[in-house]
C-alpha cells in the first residue's frame, strides 16, 4: 500500500492526539486486567475478552455480574446498556467514513472509544477532505495498544496482589470516572440518581434482574426530566 | 473461584458481537440517518444508568444491607472519587484518591 504525505501526516497527528489521553487508559487497563482475573477468568480469557470486546466499561460493568452467577442474558443486557452509546457514535460517524470500502468501516467501528471519537469530531468536519480516516486511525491504534498492554499488566500482576489489598474496588471506582463526563446535564444525572436508588432497592431480586430495572427506570425518569426541562441540550457530544 | 469455560467463552462472544454491533450499526451501512431526539436521549440515559446501577450497590449495600452511614468506608470512598471525577475529569486521580481514602479508614 501507497501512502500519500497527507496520508502519513493525519496517521502521526492522530497517534500523537492519543499521547495525552493515555493517562487515564493506562490505570483504567490495568484495573480491568486485575478484576478480570479476579472475577474468575483465565489469563487466556482476560486477554481474549480484551481483545474481542474491546469496551472497558461494559466489561467492567458485567465483572460484578459474572462474581454474582447471573444468567448470560442479564450479563448480555446490561453490557448492551453500557455501549448504547456507541450508537450515536456510530451515527455521527457515518457520513466521516462514507467513502471508505466495508473491510475500512468495519475495522474503524471495531476500534472506536469514547476519547478518539470526541478527538475526531472536535477536529473535522465529516465533509472535510483530509484524510480523517488515517487521524482516527493513528489514535486508535495507540489507544488499542495501550489498553492491551495495560490490561495484560493487570492480568499478570492480579494474581500476584494479595485480596486483602481490596482491589476489585477499584474497578468501581474506575466506573465512577467513567460514568462523570456522561453526567452533562441534569435530565441524565436524574437517570442516574433515579437508576442507583433503584438498584438499591431491587439488589435482592433473582438472578441480578434488578439491575436492568434499574436502567429502564433511571431512562424512564431521565426522559421525564427531558421533557420538564426542554432548555437541557440533548445533542450536544460528551 | 473460576468460571466455567463455555460460560466465560460465551460471555466474551456476545459481548463481542454486542459492542461491535452498537459501534457498527449505522457506520458499516454508511447509514445517513439522524436520531431522533428522544431516541438521541435514551441512548445517552441508558449508559449512564447503568454504570450507576452497577456502582451504587458497591458503595451503599454492605451484606446485601444498605449501609449509609461513615462507618461504611466503601460509599465514603466512594462519595470522595465522586468529588474527584467532577473536580479533576482524571480517571487516574479518581482510582488513586478513593483507594488511599479506603485503606485509611479501614
Amino acid at each position: 500500500m501507497n501512502l500519500s504525505r497527507d496520508e502519513v501526516s493525519a496517521f502521526r497527528d492522530g497517534a500523537l492526539a492519543a499521547v495525552p489521553l493515555l493517562v487515564g487508559i493506562i490505570p483504567w487497563g490495568i484495573v480491568a486486567g486485575v478484576a478480570m482475573t479476579a472475577a474468575g477468568l483465565s489469563k487466556v480469557q482476560a486477554a481474549a475478552m480484551g481483545v474481542i470486546v474491546f469496551a472497558g466499561s461494559a466489561q467492567l460493568a458485567v465483572l460484578p455480574l459474572l462474581i454474582a452467577k447471573a444468567p448470560l442474558w442479564v450479563m448480555f443486557a446490561t453490557g448492551l446498556a453500557v455501549n448504547l452509546r456507541y450508537v450515536i457514535y456510530s451515527a455521527v460517524l457515518a457520513p466521516y467514513f462514507e467513502r471508505l470500502s466495508w473491510a475500512w468501516r468495519a475495522l474503524l467501528s471495531y476500534i472506536t472509544v469514547d476519547q478518539t471519537f470526541a478527538v475526531l469530531v472536535g477536529k473535522y468536519a465529516s465533509d472535510d477532505p483530509a484524510p480523517k480516516h488515517w487521524f482516527f486511525l493513528g489514535g486508535s491504534l495507540v489507544m488499542w495498544s495501550v489498553w492491551q498492554l495495560s490490561s495484560l499488566v493487570g492480568i499478570f500482576a492480579g494474581a500476584l496482589i494479595p485480596q486483602e489489598w481490596s482491589l476489585e474496588f477499584a474497578a468501581t471506582l474506575s466506573l465512577i470516572a467513567i460514568l462523570m463526563p456522561l453526567l452533562y446535564d441534569r435530565a441524565v444525572v436524574c437517570a442516574a440518581l433515579a437508576a442507583g436508588a433503584v438498584a438499591l432497592g431491587t439488589a435482592t431480586w433473582p438472578f441480578n434482574t434488578g439491575l436492568l430495572a434499574a436502567i429502564a427506570a433511571g431512562v424512564a425518569v431521565g426522559l421525564t426530566a427531558a421533557r420538564f426541562n426542554p432548555g437541557g441540550n440533548g445533542s450536544k457530544a460528551a | 473461584m473460576s468460571v466455567d469455560a463455555w460460560v466465560a467463552w460465551a460471555l466474551i462472544a456476545g459481548m463481542g458481537l454486542g459492542a461491535f454491533f452498537t459501534r457498527a450499526i449505522f457506520v458499516l451501512p454508511g447509514s445517513h440517518l439522524r436520531l431522533p431526539p428522544t431516541a438521541e436521549r435514551v441512548l445517552r440515559y441508558a449508559p449512564a444508568a447503568a454504570l450507576m446501577a452497577i456502582v451504587a450497590p458497591d458503595l451503599a449495600l454492605v451484606h446485601g444491607a444498605l449501609s449509609v452511614s461513615i462507618e461504611n468506608p466503601k460509599l465514603i470512598a466512594g462519595l470522595v472519587a465522586f468529588g474527584l471525577a467532577a473536580g479533576t475529569r482524571s480517571i487516574l486521580a479518581t482510582i488513586a484518591g478513593g483507594m488511599v481514602v479506603l485503606v485509611l479508614l479501614k
